[in-house]
């Protein structure tokens, strides 16, 4: 089998240590024995839309989010509509899930146009919304994300997602469902006690940490689904994630004792 | 009045740091200034106008520290009398402690300078409060997001705050960081450039998590000839005439010797001299290089500069050698990607079958954000350790870096530092050197531990 990874203007879009997801998916694939490639793609690069099973766009700066923002209203951003209906799956984080929404309203420069893969608007903020963030997933998602594996047998999973936030946007969700409710932090918008946002294979959130690293069952999800583009429901077995799940145990502690 | 105000401020903050220190409670580097503030909010810029030679403000994600004890030695080789927020307590009222503690009650020094090694996000108040003669910039990376916010956020404070300094003061930029490089431009002081010009200790491509590769000017992508360090190098903007700027203070023929140190020859103008440096990695012949340029434009001549920089020592908890029950320890302080990369790569000069401590903590003065690991290339570690051992509150993180890094399996991941460490200790065959590595709260931890235990000086001696 073969796994092949788009990572969206990786060279402008890398600021709180999001690499860490690829790095995740990556190494998890190769220990299932799936072939993995990872593509860039950048400013003036066009992206294929047949051939990648799953998008990544992580977060960057204000300057760099009005670049990227241009070049997704060029081309890229009809061709990563294109992409998701022809069966990619994506994960969007911070930057990345505010240019997948409608707009970006910062509070001090023009409207960034996003691609509108995702029933999203954000809005600048004065305050920053910085901290540790423990989300519950959504029912449906978790039950989703159980039927992922072969067997859960001596499997431990948790329905929480962990990560560290920092951003000053608040997104807004128009009848889409967020990721999960804030046990801990702000969330998409520090009112609603929403996080995160998805539509079928697209997925946004806030969440730095890196994401995947600390939330197995997510990336795994991700990898799940991305298969499924190219080859019929392949279930998963479980990997030994005894580390994975103790850091996931610290960050939901530190969390707490951070309040 | 403004002066009985001062005069009573000033005996407030003796009375409390006399208090502290009588009961051992701290080094006194904060309170007295945190008080002293509230009776004369004013009383910084009342006192720093009184330094015979004026104040010298030294900024920039890493070296600061280094940098300013560097200065502050090459001053004291020539001559001078300094004083210095040595204990980096670098916040505002860190500047106001120190200065209350030389003051006489009068408000006078006996000081010719001041040496402010100054928190990124307080320069711009620093400068506005202490009108510096002086300002230093080593570089600009990403650090501690979760308190600063975005690397840009910080380069346009910046900014805004050189422009008020006046044609009296100098500012000394690193010419190779394209981010402090263009804060040069519409300046009305004085500016110098320092850089190295040594392609043989760069590299082709930009590192990986470089923060600054557009051009200040135009945004357009730079080209770099050479990189040294992250984004710092040869850099040229290919559409509008931004360039790396000609230093007039530069390194040539570096030579990197590990934990052995390093040299490098001194050119300012026409004028070469050869330094050797305790110090080891890269990063610190910046270090040094950024003082010599500081010291250059006081006057000093280079063979003082050479004098001063050759006796230089490590400063506190940032590198230094330690032995416990003979066993040779090296420690190195970690605060943010590119820092903790040129770590590596000094570790790596060092030669093979050492030990390794990693201890990452997630206080506020560590980064309470851990994101950063996944910046930072672990996987160059692969295969060059005898023993591998992570600590520290988030030592759970660390040791997810670590596995997805594919870097071996660590003899030990346990949240209680002094306990890892007496293993690590433990491990360490003689002829071996154990590298400890730890985040800054985690650094105090291990120091106050090494205090207790007699091996190093409690720090408000050092």
């Amino acid at each position: 089998m073969k796994f092949k990874i788009c990572h969206l203007y990786a060279d402008l879009m890398n600021t709180y240590g999001d690499d860490g997801n690829v790095i995740t998916l990556v190494n998890r694939l190769k220990q299932r024995g799936i072939d993995v490639e990872v593509d860039q793609v950048s400013i003036g690069n066009k992206i294929d839309t047949k051939i990648y099973n799953l998008f990544f766009f992580g977060g960057g700066q204000d300057q760099q989010q009005i670049n990227v923002s241009k070049d997704l209203a060029k081309v890229n951003g009809e061709k990563l509509k294109e992409a998701v209906k022809k069966g990619s799956a994506v994960l969007s984080i911070c930057g990345g899930y505010q240019l997948l929404g409608h707009y970006y309203l910062p509070i001090d420069g023009k409207k960034l146009p996003g691609v509108g893969l995702l029933n999203v608007q954000t809005v600048g903020s004065k305050q920053r919304m910085i901290g540790n963030i423990v989300v519950n997933l959504n029912d449906q998602l978790f039950e989703n994300i159980k039927n992922v594996y072969s067997s859960l047998d001596g499997y431990e999973i948790k329905q929480t997602l962990v990560g560290f936030e920092n951003h000053s946007g608040q997104t807004f969700l128009s009848g889409i469902k967020p990721l999960g409710k804030v046990i801990s932090g702000f969330g998409n918008n520090g009112d609603d006690k929403g996080e995160g946002a998805f539509e079928q294979k697209v997925f946004g959130c806030y969440l730095h940490g890196s994401l995947l690293p600390k939330n197995p069952h997510f990336a795994d999800y991700l990898i799940y689904l991305g298969l499924k583009k190219d080859y019929n429901d392949v279930k998963l077995e479980p990997l030994d994630d005894t580390l994975e799940w103790q850091a996931h145990h610290t960050a939901i502690k530190r969390a707490k004792e951070n309040k | 009045m403004p002066q009985l105000q001062l005069s009573f401020a000033i005996l407030i903050s003796r009375l409390i740091r006399k208090y502290i220190l009588f009961r051992k409670l701290g080094g006194g580097s904060a309170a007295p200034g945190l008080y002293a503030l509230k009776v004369d909010p004013n009383l910084i810029s009342k006192l720093c106008r009184n330094f015979k030679k004026g104040v010298i403000l030294i900024s920039g994600t890493n070296g600061k520290t280094t940098t300013s004890r560097m200065v502050s030695t090459i001053l004291e080789t020539a001559g001078f009398k300094t004083i210095h927020n040595r204990t980096g307590s670098n916040l505002t009222r860190g500047i106001a402690s120190v200065l209350l503690e030389n003051a006489s009650l009068s408000g006078k020094f006996e000081a010719d300078f001041a040496i402010f090694e100054t928190d990124e996000a307080v320069l711009p108040n620093a400068i506005k409060q202490t009108g510096p003669k002086f300002v230093l910039l080593t570089n600009l990376f990403r650090d501690q997001l979760d308190r600063f916010g975005e690397v840009d956020k910080i380069k346009r404070i910046w900014q805004d705050a050189l422009l008020e300094l006046d044609r009296e003061s100098t500012v000394i930029l690193n010419a190779d960081d394209p981010a402090i490089a263009h804060l040069g431009h519409r300046l009305i002081s004085k500016v110098f450039y320092f850089g190295l010009e040594d392609p043989q200790v760069g590299e082709k491509e930009l590192f990986k998590f470089a923060d600054t590769k557009y051009c200040g000017f135009c945004a357009n992508p730079l080209d770099w000839e050479i990189v040294y360090i992250s984004h710092l190098g040869k850099f040229k903007c290919p559409n509008c005439k931004n360039k790396r700027p000609e230093p007039q203070i530069s390194a040539t023929g570096i030579n990197l010797l590990g934990i052995g140190g390093s040299n490098f020859k001194l050119s300012i103008y026409d004028k070469k001299q050869r330094i050797n440096l305790k110090l080891p990695g890269l990063y610190n012949v910046y270090n040094g290089l950024a003082a010599a340029a500081l010291a250059n434009s006081i006057n000093i001549d280079t063979n003082t500069t050479k004098a001063g920089l050759e006796k230089f020592k490590a400063v506190f908890g940032r590198v230094e050698q330690l032995f416990v029950n003979n066993k040779s320890i090296w420690m190195f302080l970690i605060k943010n990607p590119t820092g903790f990369n040129e770590v590596i790569r000094t570790i790596f000069e060092s030669g093979k079958n050492n030990n390794l401590l990693i201890a990452i903590n997630d206080k506020i003065a560590d980064g309470k954000d851990v994101s950063w690991l996944w910046d930072v290339d672990f996987e160059k570690l692969k295969g060059s350790f005898n023993n591998l051992f992570v600590s520290g509150i988030r030592a759970l993180d660390m040791a997810l870096r670590l596995k997805y890094a594919n870097v071996k399996n660590p003899n030990l991941v346990s949240e209680n530092f002094i306990q890892t460490f007496e293993e690590a200790v433990k491990s360490t065959k003689e002829g071996e050197i154990l590298f400890v590595l730890p985040t800054y709260t985690a650094m105090l931890e291990i120091r106050d531990y090494l205090t207790k235990k007699g091996i190093v000086q409690h720090f408000s001696k050092d």
